[in-house]
């Protein structure tokens, strides 16, 4: 059969920064930053859980909720996220365990790295390819992800908070915390 | 906490721009225009088709192979530069007229409908239509088309029987060029950018629909939205199509609360905890609209009557969904929670057959917001040469 020559119809970003980003290094003294939304009660519950071992490890605490992302609303958001981009030192932001959630959790995630600060997404483990094929949409396919099991919203507070608690380390490693004696300790 | 209310923001899409000098006109002098990649593939359709699966370019669906000849005979009929920037797409790729086109061919879409294609993409390109939501969930969300104008029945664009699918007319290539650019370009591709559970028949040969101003009581949509007379198409974004159904009713306000209480349900769109607001279109046919608009006075008391309708008690709702809807003062002092902020939300317009009896529901997704553009008139570069 003859050959004949047709035009690609695809067009992707072509830039990507395949950094990590930098370590979180030490955590004592730093403003660690948890990145939420309004959907997921069980990422509220193992921030709170994880921000309680961050201040022990003497670290400060923050805390910023993704709502609207139209009209007005959008457009404090936007404004509302790039002044709490700046008042931190390590971003963690979740959840991504649904679809636009991931978007948004990778998309502002993307942001924060772009900014030059530590940062980690958290996605459960059904959205985890997804959150990395984003990231690198994003122009950031070496973003950090730490991933939870999956499903995670569907428990109880009884049952998440042991997730919390066994998937902490696993948060450090990721993050790149290289702790001191005295975080160890904490 | 108080309602929030919908406020359109003040952001645009990025600015158009030029790759090459246009001195020579978009007949192109010595410079070649199309700058996309050029693939071998066998010469037939068939061939094409599997090839385009294989490579991630289509749908399944039988494809036209967009080879040179065909791209520069479609940019030919019209006036624009392939290389003309229309958009970024949410992932910051760019969707040129030239990928535009190359799509078009692809779905069999008509010439003369490049310039409604470009009007679409740019309504969803802006920021207020949030399409990196609508690409990345797990709903089954795409963005639907409304026209308005002459342009209807130049393109055949249906709005009367079937007008929501099922109509034999090259609007549907037209609905399914723009569906071939929402996955190869915007980055609507089921399990790789976005994890619809279930997906949607709209997500293959997506929804463009006129509205019937010939026999609708109210100025058109998008005169009522944009202040835009002619030629114009309002994007929304769609979890589907609901049909309403009312054999019974007389009356006005017996039909609005019909519709009102058949949109309004626990798991709609509109009661999601992930966004505080959304905004719904509403088909109405045109024997109901006629019906109506003889007791209503105008479209806003229509909505009002509406809206009030489009509202559960907040006691419908289990414990845990009821909590996050009242931290989010989404019920109001009468124990309801209404589908949207206001009554103006409710996007209203007329269309579907004769035969009336039914109402079609179209629930957005999250907050994104419906767009409304002016469709610019072609002119085919041959005619401008000649000028």
């Amino acid at each position: 059969m003859a050959l004949i020559k047709v035009l690609d119809p695809t067009a992707k970003r072509m830039d990507d920064n395949a950094s990590p980003g930098p370590d979180a290094g030490s955590l004592t003294g730093k403003r660690i930053g948890f990145r939420l939304d309004q959907i997921w009660r069980c990422w509220d519950w193992i921030s709170e859980n994880w921000a309680d071992k961050f201040r022990e490890a003497g670290a400060e605490v923050s805390f910023w909720r993704s709502t609207n992302r139209s009209g007005e609303e959008g457009e404090e958001q936007a404004r509302s996220l790039d002044a709490w981009l700046k008042s931190v030192d390590i971003v963690i932001s979740g959840l991504a365990n649904c679809g636009s959630c991931t978007g948004w959790t990778i998309r502002d995630a993307v942001a924060a790295a772009n900014t030059g600060v530590p940062t980690v997404a958290v996605a459960t483990k059904n959205f985890e390819d997804f959150a990395h094929e984003l990231a690198a949409r994003g122009g950031r396919s070496g973003l950090r992800v730490h991933v939870l099991p999956y499903p995670l919203n569907e428990l109880s507070r009884e049952e998440v908070d042991p997730v919390a608690e066994a998937y902490f380390e696993g948060l450090l490693t990721v993050m790149g915390a290289s702790l001191t004696e005295k975080e160890i300790a904490a | 906490m108080s309602i929030h209310l919908i406020k359109p923001s003040n952001r645009t899409t990025t600015a158009p721009k030029t790759l090459v000098s246009r001195d020579c006109g978009p007949a192109g002098c010595e410079v070649d225009w199309l700058t996309s990649k050029r693939v071998e593939v066998e010469d037939s359709i068939e061939a094409f088709t599997e090839a385009s699966v294989e490579l991630g370019w289509g749908d399944g669906l039988p494809l036209i192979p967009p080879t040179d000849a065909r791209v520069r005979t479609f940019l030919s009929e019209n006036d624009r530069y392939p290389d003309e920037l229309i958009a970024r797409m949410p992932d910051n790729s760019e969707c040129t007229v030239e990928k535009i086109v190359i799509n078009a061919v692809m779905a069999g879409a008509p010439a003369e409908s490049l310039e409604l294609i470009i009007a679409a993409i740019e309504a969803i390109s802006e920021p207020d239509f949030e399409l990196y939501g609508v690409n990345a969930t797990t709903a089954p969300v795409y963005p639907g088309f409304i026209v308005n104008g002459p342009i209807r029945d130049a393109l055949r664009i249906p709005y009367s029987y079937g007008c929501a699918g099922g109509v034999s007319t090259r609007a549907n290539a037209i609905g399914r060029a723009i569906r071939l650019i929402m996955r190869n370009v915007a980055g609507q591709v089921a399990g790789v950018t976005t994890q619809t559970t279930f997906g949607s028949p709209g997500r293959l040969g997506g929804l463009i629909l006129g509205e019937w101003e010939e026999k609708s009581p109210w100025a058109p949509l998008a005169e009522r939205r944009a202040g835009l007379a002619g030629n114009a198409v309002t994007a929304f974004s769609t979890m589907g199509t609901m049909n309403i159904l009312d054999t019974t009713s007389s009356g006005a306000l017996a039909f609005l609360e019909m519709i009102g209480k058949s949109v309004s349900y626990a798991g709609a769109n509109c009661y999601s905890p992930s966004m505080e607001y959304s905004e719904m279109t509403i088909g109405i046919n045109p024997i109901c609209a006629e019906i109506i608009a003889k007791e209503l006075a105008t479209i806003e008391d229509v909505q009002e009557v509406l809206w009030n309708h489009a509202a559960v008690p907040a006691e419908w709702f289990q414990k845990l969904h009821r909590d996050q809807l009242e931290a989010q003062g989404r019920v109001r002092s009468d124990g309801r929670v209404y589908a949207t902020p206001e009554p103006k939300d409710l996007v209203l317009f007329v269309c579907g057959g004769l035969g009336g009896l039914h109402a079609l529901g179209l629930h957005s997704f999250g907050s994104s917001l419906a767009q409304t553009k002016g469709i610019a008139q072609a002119e085919p570069a041959e005619a401008q040469a000649a000028e």
